[in-house]
């Protein structure tokens, strides 16, 4: 350390509890400023940019991200916080709390004499501890052939419930309950074959698709059963609405674009140049031809249509031809709807269109245009066994959408954990009392030493969610934490009645939390706290040293 | 019509980005303005190739830029990243929160204070009465005045409207916008999240709307974290438009050449040099570095006064040589054949990158010389001098190299005579002709692409002209009285020449990225290669000083004064777990004569 000083005599060093100091300073500071978001007695935040940006939130991890954090030590709480909620998809408000408050149990301890290192000693073997408790404690959850759809019901409400008020969380629920049932047989399939992989995060994802559309002037939700589109036809002719549609998911460029290869037209006249780029063109047309044929092939004397839905692009001559044929067509659609569509409608995408058949065409009851604006929606709807389905979420504003969607994401996620770990875990605090229980009667006897006191501190620490939970309900902390423990130590599990402040029964109730949400918050929690405990000494030294930020 | 689709990435780009929209801007209203000089009336320039039409949800029409600008949480100053047009005022009122029945906590920051320039456009926009000229005179000069002083945004001078899809915001990142100053720092960003997937989705919605999109413009700051994430964008662009040529311009401010602080500062400068360059010209089609270390005291600003220290300043003259390249891209009809007495020239950007980078070599970085203003076209003392007055803006190029390999791309906007008056395009056609013929060192094949329409300076344009510029931009004799630096309200349109040159002139650019990479990423025992490593490039097991990702392979032919040593540098860099094989890193020097074959 001195050699640095002596390089950089201008650097700024902060001694052992200084430095304690500011970073146990720094975790209880956003813990106080995400304290007030969880549960659902929770308050929202919104947020007003500089320049009038709204951001409606009261998620955790969204406000962490529209923070401009510089303190180090909150940095690498964020950090691991926005971690969690990447892994898990939940439990940042938890994650950043409990940081927070084994900082500020290890600070009593340690303005008492004791040594981090001991102190630290003790939250592990309390983690490890507490990670044991939570395998006895889990409720496990069969997921046989036909899952138990009211135990996903419960998981995703007490999740969405966090975020929106109770009607509208309970009409969400509904729509995300069904959504994952219906193709809840083509997800277990999935995840069979990737049951080795180890990042699963994209499972949700490519099933349903959020498409938020500000239509009406009041929040709205639907689940359709098929896709939506952001974008439509751009050829006027084309129709706006078709019935019984054959779809064809094609990757296959039908606009007239120069070679790849580095050659040039050459050409001595002007009449050369048309004859080379007509017969340049007429390869695309081609193409074009060939899906015609198969339409007429299909859909000639019938009252069945036919839609295109191409990756790449189409130009206005394509369209052309084919409006004239009575073709639906839409070109750039992303490269996810590709994937989903073909889960919608069947079928399957084709990469040329030289062998085109029946078989690789899906099929859709309606196709239809929606237009707001500028902006087009093409739904596909009345699909044969849906594989995919897209959850509308209709707003008054950028931001009410931006917050259901974030509500939504947050419930398919947990949906989803559920079907993963195969376990839940009572919610409305209960597991926090009981671990807490659980360290301070059997485990703390178990360890010798000062180790004790850590194990305490830890255990202490784990209330903080009940506590909060009060707090934000409005409800006296003390009062609750006490008729919580005396409960538990009657050996009933309860948790906390936000209404009342009185325990009830989670289980009856039907407050469920994540089993790996729980499980990842008191495994990283412990980690950066220890982390943090353990810095002796900090060295502020670089180009902005004394320039306040 | 084959549109462009124009990318901004970074603050420095958004900063030329935003001179350039203003410019197009100044265009839009000058065609419709009836007291404007008839030449911006009629220039037979597309100005759809760059806007795209819309609507808004309460169905009025609008024109706006077909732009997608990237940056950093903070950016945007006082400007929403909603734009103006589509949201409606924005209102915060905790009672409207319709998904919440319990508190609402509103946490209102502090609101950017909009400057003078700003403050005048909105109250333009919300009462229509138009004021008299000389009331307005007097505030224009107070306008001028606030904007030489504190421009902090880059927002803060621009006068367009923007798309709610054009401006975005790269999140959660929480960093200092110093300390993203390095290749190794943005590389997580573009993965991350929903950011690289929601920078596709915008894209994807102005190419959804193209009929025929000719190719996109890029402009990039090079300077720090945002080269990683602009390499990681071109990567998805590569894939998902395949046959969609990409212009990239890889800018940097002055201020990033300051002299780093210690060693390790400048190893990571070197080597995120090196990297950044090696990465992206891999993933483009033709790519242009511009930024020169000290753009005030170069050949290309001698009638400019510059102030170096502000971005608002050195942008403006790349934003000017990006305006004029682009202006062949907006000609009516493509084909080299066709004229008219407003255009000649016209090329997409398809065209110009095979201009440039075919012709039996494969150079893919080119120069970008600039004359700002174009000197006369004739004059006793000018004769054939034309070519003379361009400089470069890339850095770090050889000066004075013979190459008789060299191809060059010019675009010369209302070029003046000697008097100042208008030269019409078939004389500046002849001129430049003859210049060419007349030149000691002529290119083996030059394009010359021209129009009457001068560049015009708009209202937030800096005061960045010398007084030797006139009020058309003609080059005053002697000096005139006062020795401000003027600005737009002295100076209404400026010509311009701008020329994109592949020559070997550009070897030393490259062969010192080459340098630094070998001797401190590669070497034994190099200062960087831990860097290295902590950027993602893994060190090969079995050589143990071999990288990395980013395949690059550049192939210059080095033609000397006697055209005998041609030389061929293959230098491929390998992707970490691509190929491990030995072969694949290869430095080849071929003979001359093999490349011909």
């Amino acid at each position: 350390m001195s050699s640095l000083r002596v390089l950089n005599p201008n650097a700024e060093v902060l001694n052992k509890s200084a430095a304690l100091h500011m970073t146990i300073n720094a975790a209880k500071g956003l813990q106080d400023v995400l304290k007030s978001n969880l549960g659902p007695k929770g308050t929202i935040k919104m947020l007003v940019g500089g320049s009038g940006d709204i951001k409606l939130t009261k998620d955790g991890n969204t406000l962490l991200k529209e923070m401009q954090i510089q303190n180090p030590t909150a940095v690498m709480i964020a950090r691991t916080a926005v971690a969690q909620d990447d892994i898990s998809g939940d439990g940042t408000t938890s994650t950043v709390l409990f940081i927070g408050e084994l900082m500020k149990q290890s600070e009593r301890c340690i303005e008492e004499g004791m040594h981090p290192r001991v102190l630290v000693d003790g939250f592990d073997i309390a983690k490890r501890a507490t990670l044991q408790f939570i395998e006895k404690f889990k409720t496990p959850v069969v997921m046989g052939d036909e899952p138990d759809k009211e135990i996903l019901e419960m998981v995703a409400r007490t999740t969405v419930r966090t975020k929106l008020y109770e009607a509208l969380a309970d009409q969400l629920t509904e729509i995300i309950v069904n959504a994952v049932s219906t193709f809840i047989v083509a997800l277990f399939k999935f995840i069979s074959c990737c049951a080795l992989g180890s990042q699963m995060s994209p499972l949700i994802y490519l099933w349903w698709r959020l498409c938020t559309c500000a239509i009406k002037f009041d929040v709205d939700t639907r689940l359709v059963e098929g896709l939506v589109l952001d974008h439509g036809s751009r050829h006027p002719d084309m129709k706006r609405r078709v019935e019984n549609c054959y779809i064809l998911t094609c990757n296959v460029s039908l606009e007239y674009e120069k070679s790849e290869v580095n050659a040039g037209f050459f050409y001595s006249n002007a009449e050369q140049r048309e004859a080379m780029v007509i017969a340049e063109r007429r390869q695309v047309d081609e193409r074009v031809k060939k899906i015609i044929e198969l339409k007429n092939k299909l859909c000639s004397g019938t009252d069945k249509n036919f839609v295109v839905i191409n990756q790449k692009g189409i130009d206005p001559p394509s369209l052309d031809l084919l409006a004239r044929e009575g073709i639906v067509a839409l070109r750039r659609a992303k490269r996810r709807n590709m994937e989903r569509l073909v889960l919608a409608c069947g079928g399957e995408a084709v990469n040329s269109v030289d062998d085109l058949s029946p078989d690789c065409l899906g099929w859709a009851g309606l196709v239809y245009e929606h237009v707001l604006g500028e902006e087009k929606y093409t739904f596909v709807e009345n699909c044969k066994n849906p594989h995919s389905c897209t959850i509308l979420i209709k707003g008054p504003n950028d931001h009410t959408i931006a917050q259901i969607k974030d509500a939504v994401r947050d419930g398919l996620r947990a949906v989803k954990n559920t079907i993963e770990d195969e376990a839940v875990i009572m919610g409305a605090g209960a597991f926090e009392v009981a671990a807490r229980h659980h360290l301070m009667s059997e485990v703390k006897k178990t360890v010798k030493g000062r180790a004790q006191l850590g194990v305490e501190a830890f255990a202490n620490a784990l209330l903080v969610v009940p506590k909060t939970l009060a707090e934000n309900s409005g409800l006296d902390t003390q009062d609750v934490i006490i008729s919580l423990t005396a409960e538990h130590e009657n050996g009933n599990v309860v948790g906390l009645n936000l209404q009342t402040g009185e325990p009830l029964n989670p289980e009856m109730e039907g407050i469920f939390d994540n089993y790996s949400v729980k499980r990842q918050l008191i495994n990283s929690g412990p980690v950066i706290a220890s982390q943090l405990l353990l810095v002796d000494e900090v060295i502020r030294a670089g180009r902005n040293m004394r320039k306040p930020t | 019509m084959r549109e462009v689709v124009t990318i901004q990435v970074g603050d420095f780009a958004n900063f030329i980005g935003s001179h350039f929209w203003n410019f197009q801007d100044e265009l839009l209203g000058l065609a419709q303005d009836p007291n404007a000089d008839p030449v911006f009336k009629n220039h037979s320039l597309d100005s759809d190739v760059f806007y795209r039409s819309g609507e808004t949800q309460q169905g009025s029409l609008t024109y706006t830029p077909r732009l997608l600008s990237i940056g950093l949480q903070a950016s945007l100053g006082s400007l929403s990243s909603l734009g103006s047009l589509y949201s409606d005022s924005s209102s915060y009122d905790p009672s409207c929160v319709a998904t919440w029945t319990g508190n609402v906590d509103t946490l209102v920051s502090r609101p950017y204070k909009k400057n003078l320039f700003l403050q005048s456009l909105y109250k333009e926009g919300s009462d229509q009465s138009t004021t008299t000229s000389d009331v307005n005179e007097i505030k224009d000069e107070d306008l001028v005045g606030s904007l030489e002083n504190d421009v902090q945004y880059w927002t803060d001078f621009s006068k367009v409207h923007y798309h709610p899809q054009s401006l975005y915001q790269v999140k959660g990142q929480f960093t200092d916008v110093q300390e993203f100053d390095n290749y190794g720092i943005g590389k997580d960003v573009f993965s991350e999240g929903q950011c690289g997937e929601e920078m596709n989705d915008r894209l994807r919605f102005f190419v959804e709307e193209c009929d025929h999109v000719q190719g996109i413009q890029f402009v990039l700051d090079d300077s720090g974290g945002f080269s990683s994430v602009a390499a990681d964008f071109l990567e998805n662009i590569a894939d998902e438009y395949a046959n969609t040529p990409v212009l990239l311009y890889s800018a940097r401010s002055p201020g990033t050449f300051m002299n780093p602080l210690n060693q390790k500062r400048s190893v990571s400068r070197y080597l995120h040099d090196a990297v950044s360059f090696s990465r992206l010209s891999s993933l483009c089609k033709l790519i242009v570095p511009i930024g020169l270390p000290s753009l005030s005291r170069s050949m290309a600003s001698s009638f400019l006064c510059i102030k170096e220290e502000k971005a608002f300043h050195c942008s403006a003259v790349y934003a000017a040589a990006l305006h004029s390249l682009s202006i062949p891209f907006r000609m009516g009809q493509p084909g080299p054949t066709v004229d008219s007495e407003f255009a000649t020239g016209a090329v997409d950007i398809n065209e110009l990158v095979r201009m440039l980078t075919g012709q039996g070599r494969q150079n893919m970085v080119a120069i970008l010389d600039v004359a700002m203003p174009a000197p006369p076209l004739t004059g006793v003392q000018n004769q054939h001098r034309f070519l003379e007055g361009l400089h470069s803006l890339t850095p770090e190029i050889a000066a004075n190299v013979e190459d008789l390999q060299a191809i060059e791309l010019m675009a010369v906007l209302g070029a003046l005579h000697s008097g100042g008056t208008l030269a019409s395009i078939s004389e500046v056609k002849d001129s430049i002709v003859a210049n060419y013929e007349d030149s000691v060192r002529s290119p083996r094949f030059h394009h010359l692409s021209a129009s009457l329409c001068p560049l015009p300076v708009p209202l937030p344009f800096p005061s960045i002209f010398g007084n030797r510029v006139g009020q058309k931009g003609e080059l005053l004799d002697g000096t005139t009285s006062g020795s401000k630096p003027r600005g737009s309200l002295d100076v209404h349109s400026v010509p311009m020449a701008a020329r994109l040159r592949s020559s070997n002139a550009v070897l030393p650019f490259i062969e010192k990225r080459l340098g630094h990479l070998r001797k401190f990423g590669i070497e034994r025992g190099a200062a960087g290669s831990q860097l290295l490593r902590s950027w993602g490039f893994e060190k090969d097991e079995g050589f143990g000083h071999i990288l990395e990702s980013c395949t690059r392979s550049c192939l210059l032919t080095q033609g000397g004064s006697s055209g005998l040593n041609h030389k061929m540098f293959l230098f491929i860099i390998l992707p970490h777990g691509y190929m491990r094989s030995w072969e694949m890193f290869l430095f080849i020097i071929l003979p001359h004569g093999y490349m011909r074959s």
